[in-house]
């Protein structure tokens, strides 16, 4: 009997295409931790943040409805409001670091480079580090009395600014250093697109009698688009959510923190200092809102300038 | 099979280190209460100070935990929310009342106080009833760098000293080629601008706590103070150089003449070789309307859902206590008993610095920390706009206006 | 000939931009608070080996570093482990309801991390887990990014490999276990180093579920000792060595692998 069934299912199996219904058992059996974890803690959460977001929190807990109250306040607050320029602000500064990926990755690229692991390590290094050690590190990079910034600077006989405190120069600050502690993750993703990029096309393109600024423009940068589609699409998302640097940057009494503060800084301000968990769900739901709709307009508008072999 | 192995070793190390949850009821019959404090310059004191507890109550345990005034308040809020705060814990009058409406506290009854400044015990007292036992005093004094005075043959500060003559020494010690500047200007409420809104007449908030006094013209001149003396009168570094770098660090790199600190600061810059005994205190200077000083002082609080009351209780009183407040002083650390005649120890822990001087000169004129039901919700308006002032991206009356209205707001949610 | 310099210069410039602030906390670390505050800064060290000591007694460095070392241990072999069985089912065996449930895990991939903290913090409230460790590690180990890597790695496997399995009487689990995961282990490895990356560094979620210095991982604590410590920079510093130094090893150790492991995540994202 047993025996029967289990040649059976190796019949069926045999055949392409089909499988028996024990599939499915294991099937089920097998996603069920994660598909439960990520309904407990992803899926379910969503549905809580949806549901706190037209709510307001009690200051030592419990809830009443509110309806709309909250994203009304949203629109109103000054606060939501430059939180919300800094953060695409901040997002447009790291974006415009992309390119600067391309150009390492090429150069790493250069056929025959020696001590390409070496020049690799220290592009990657930023990477690796904790965040929290990395906003600490430019914090003092950037003090305006102290800092080996602006002494460099003082050598050759700019008076730099309080870089880190200063409302005018925090947000570009930060992004420094996102565009720092990202370059090499980008330079790789980017380098990979370039050795993905068959080399007939330039043998090609040197026949023609183009010269190596020529090819880079008419064969690489085309042929790399879909990498850096992926770069600026991962590269944006992220962005939207920075917190990290501005916590760790920027103090909470500081004259720069109206610059810097970001929406998710905002949320952990509103949420876990103040309490205040309604009103930081309604900021949790205009972020994924504005994800989603930055994200959709990309690959919108995709189509007009990535190239797909 | 590795794998298996590796998440089995994980399981295991993190149940272990789970384990070593709070455990009450130790098998003796003994108990344990938490006490729960945020500055670790205390902490040598207040060890001292349960140590005298547990001799009289040998059946009790106090666990201290020190967490950093960042994490302080965040923590006890969602220890509070889920029921389950400290037994005792420090509590300061910004937010105590808002902790005793929302029954996080016990009222602490048939407490002798007397022997505490008014100004302190008001500050803990809600609806009648007392909901902290005083323990400390906190007062701003002006520090300053002898040795900065000393080269710029200017005399040091005095108890008479009014606002003209601290502008006066600090144009004489200001040196803008040197970069070395007569005031550091933090924006600090307690020990900053507080005072010098009282000094200049004005007030933070009305006796009966419903409306704002920002916009008062006192006030302004208050603010003013400050603002003008970074903005205007160039004596002091600008806001953002008291941002990048703790303003208690720079007044050590002996470029700046004066500072408005904390009389608590004393165990920091005695502990500093190098410039520790080239500083000193004097009394705050006058203001146009009156001589004015906020104290601050911290209260040990009960947890109104103690497992413990009558132990915690018992602990928090003995606290304030004439032999535990001779400890705390006598220890030297950051804080100085509040309770009158156990004071004199700690003044003698820094023979160098005039600070017993300076606190009698103060006391006298001192006045509470201004608070509302919610206080920390205003400050936070406050502290918004006045960095905008301070920065000198905005006039600073202009920004004492919109605190008003936008803090009178909040007060008529009270 | 010259253009190869340029290229090497430029590489060096920019390593050096890279490198310098490292080079600069670690200098720093081991300075005195006067010396740090220096003008012109002080390119030397003066040996304060005693910063290292001190930021260990001030704030509980080691246990705060057990922590991180647990969570991330246990966060990672959790990962790697529910990642791939999913993923296997996911593109090895068919059921009903395969395509839109797999969808569900991806959607969940497009959803910023905040809007799921305030829920999971109330979550942990109500187990009583604020404050542990096992807060930090339950929501961690479930990823649908692992999932969907894997299942990359699962699909390229040729379809003989299951079924000449299948012919000898080995089930799913057995097939899953002893002849795929084997084959896919470059992109265990590489999910392995990203998971360790991610929940080394990780901040905002240790920050607001575990404010009890004790229980607290790294990052959180770094951002404390910001919190103790001001701008007193060499002690902070110390910290931050003692932090970040462990990933950095071991980044140096398994570059390869993680870098391709990147790399893959491009080509296939």
């Amino acid at each position: 009997m047993l025996l029967t069934e289990e040649r059976a299912a190796a019949k069926a199996a045999a055949r392409p295409g089909r499988r028996p219904r024990r599939d499915w058992l294991w099937g089920y059996g097998l996603i069920a931790p994660m598909a439960l974890g990520l309904a407990v803690f992803y899926l379910w959460p969503i549905v809580q943040t949806l549901y706190l977001s037209f709510t307001e929190s009690g200051v030592f807990g419990g809830q009443t409805w509110v309806g709309l109250d909250n994203f009304a306040a949203l629109f109103g607050d000054e606060e939501m409001l430059g939180a919300l320029r800094n953060t695409l602000l901040y997002s447009v500064l790291v974006l415009i670091g992309v390119p600067l990926a391309i150009v390492i990755a090429a150069l790493l690229n250069v056929p025959g480079l020696r001590g390409l692991g070496f020049f690799r390590t220290l592009y990657f290094l930023p990477v690796v580090t904790m965040p929290a050690a990395v906003g600490l590190t430019w914090r003092y990079l950037y003090n305006g009395d102290f800092g080996l910034i602006n002494y460099l600077l003082g050598e050759i006989g700019i008076d730099g600014p309080y870089w880190a405190s200063d409302p005018e120069f925090a947000i570009y600050a930060i992004a420094v250093v996102g565009i720092w502690s990202s370059l090499g993750y980008n330079a790789v993703l980017f380098l990979a697109g370039l050795q993905g990029i068959p080399k007939h096309y330039y043998e090609a393109a040197a026949i023609d009698g183009a010269g190596r600024t020529r090819q880079f423009f008419r064969i690489t940068l085309p042929l790399l688009t879909p990498t850096t589609f992926f770069v600026m699409v991962i590269t944006l998302i992220n962005a939207l959510q920075v917190f990290d640097l501005v916590y760790l940057m920027i103090d909470t009494k500081s004259p720069a923190m109206a610059g810097s503060r970001t929406i998710v800084y905002l949320f952990y301000e509103q949420g876990f200092v103040q309490n205040n968990r309604g009103y930081a769900a309604a900021i949790a739901v205009v972020l994924l809102v504005l994800i989603l709709a930055l994200t959709a307009l990309q690959f919108r508008l995709q189509r007009r300038w990535v190239h797909y072999e | 099979m590795r794998l298996r192995m590796t998440l089995a070793a994980a399981l295991a190390v993190t149940l272990a280190g789970c384990g070593s949850g709070t455990d009450t009821t130790t098998k003796s019959g003994k108990i344990t209460i938490s006490y729960a404090i945020w500055e670790k310059n205390d902490q040598a004191s207040t060890q001292k100070i349960i140590g005298a507890f547990q001799k009289q109550h040998p059946d009790v345990t106090v666990k201290l935990e020190i967490t950093p005034w960042d994490q302080y308040w965040i923590k006890l809020q969602t220890a509070a929310t889920g029921g389950a705060a400290p037994d005792v814990f420090w509590m300061n009058s910004l937010n105590v009342r808002l902790y005793a409406k929302g029954g996080v506290l016990a009222p602490i009854e048939n407490a002798d106080v007397s022997a505490f400044p008014q100004a302190i015990v008001d500050g803990y007292r809600y609806n009648g009833k007392l909901y902290g036992m005083p323990r400390d005093v906190g007062l701003p004094v002006l520090w300053y760098d002898k040795e900065l005075f000393d080269k710029a043959g200017v005399t040091y500060p005095t108890a008479d000293w009014t606002w003209d003559d601290l502008r006066a020494a600090a144009k004489k010690l200001t040196d803008p080629a040197k970069k070395q500047y007569g005031l550091l200007a933090p924006m600090w409420d307690q020990g900053g601008f507080y005072p010098t809104i009282v000094q200049a007449g004005g007030h933070v908030i009305s006796a009966d706590g419903k409306r704002s006094g920002f916009d008062e013209p006192g006030s302004i001149r208050g603010l003013e103070f400050w603002t003008d003396m970074i903005n205007k009168d160039k004596v002091a570094p600008p806001a953002q150089a008291t941002t990048d770098t703790d303003p208690v660090q720079l007044f050590m790199t002996g470029k700046y003449g004066m500072y408005y600190g904390g009389s608590w600061l004393a165990t920091a810059f005695k502990a500093n070789t190098e410039r520790g005994d080239k500083v000193d205190v004097a009394p705050l200077p006058k203001g146009p309307a009156q001589e004015a000083v906020i104290l601050l002082g911290l209260a040990n609080a009960v947890s109104a859902k103690s497992e413990h009351p009558v132990e915690s209780a018992q602990f928090a009183t003995f606290l304030s206590s004439e032999e535990a407040e001779k400890i705390l002083s006598d220890t030297g650390g950051a804080s100085v008993s509040s309770r009158a005649g156990t004071q004199d120890g700690w003044f003698d822990a820094f023979p160098n610095y005039h600070l017993k001087e300076a606190f009698d000169a103060s006391i006298p004129h001192g006045v509470p920390y201004p608070v509302s039901l919610n206080t920390a919700k205003w400050q936070d308006v406050q502290n918004k706009l006045l960095a905008e002032a301070w920065a000198g991206k905005r006039p600073t009356a202009d920004a004492a206006r919109e605190i008003a209205a936008q803090m009178n707001e909040i007060l008529a949610k009270e | 000939m010259s253009r190869r310099w340029i290229v090497y210069a430029v590489l060096l410039v920019g390593g050096l931009i890279m490198i310098t602030p490292f080079v600069w906390q670690l200098v720093v670390s081991l300075q005195t608070v006067t010396e740090s505050m220096r003008v012109p800064p002080m390119p030397v060290p003066s040996w304060q080996w005693h910063n290292f000591a001190d930021v260990f007694r001030t704030v509980p460095l080691g246990r705060q570093f057990l922590n991180t070392v647990i969570v991330t241990v246990a966060v990672t072999a959790g990962q790697l482990l529910l990642c791939s069985l999913a993923a296997f089912a996911f593109a090895r065996l068919e059921f009903p309801g395969r395509g839109p449930i797999f969808m569900l895990f991806l959607a969940v991939l497009m959803v910023p991390g905040e809007l799921f903290l305030l829920p999971r913090y109330e979550i942990m409230q109500g187990l009583g887990w604020l404050n542990s460790l096992q807060a930090l590690i339950a929501p961690g180990v479930f990823g649908a990014f692992g999932t969907f890597l894997l299942r990359q790695f699962f699909k390229t496997l040729p379809r003989e490999l299951d079924e000449a399995a299948r012919l000898d009487g080995a089930n799913p689990l057995q097939i899953y276990w002893w002849i795929m995961l084997p084959l896919v282990r470059p992109g265990l490895l590489a999910l392995g180093l990203l998971t360790v990356m991610w929940s080394w560094s990780s901040l905002l979620w240790p920050l607001v579920v575990n404010t009890d210095p004790e229980m607290m991982t790294l990052s959180a604590g770094l951002a404390s000792l910001r919190g103790q410590y001001l701008t007193d920079y060499p002690i902070l510093f110390a910290g931050s060595v003692v932090a970040s130094l462990p990933v950095i090893v071991l980044f140096v150790v398994m570059q390869r692998q993680l870098i391709a492991g990147i790399a893959f995540t491009g080509s296939k994202g």
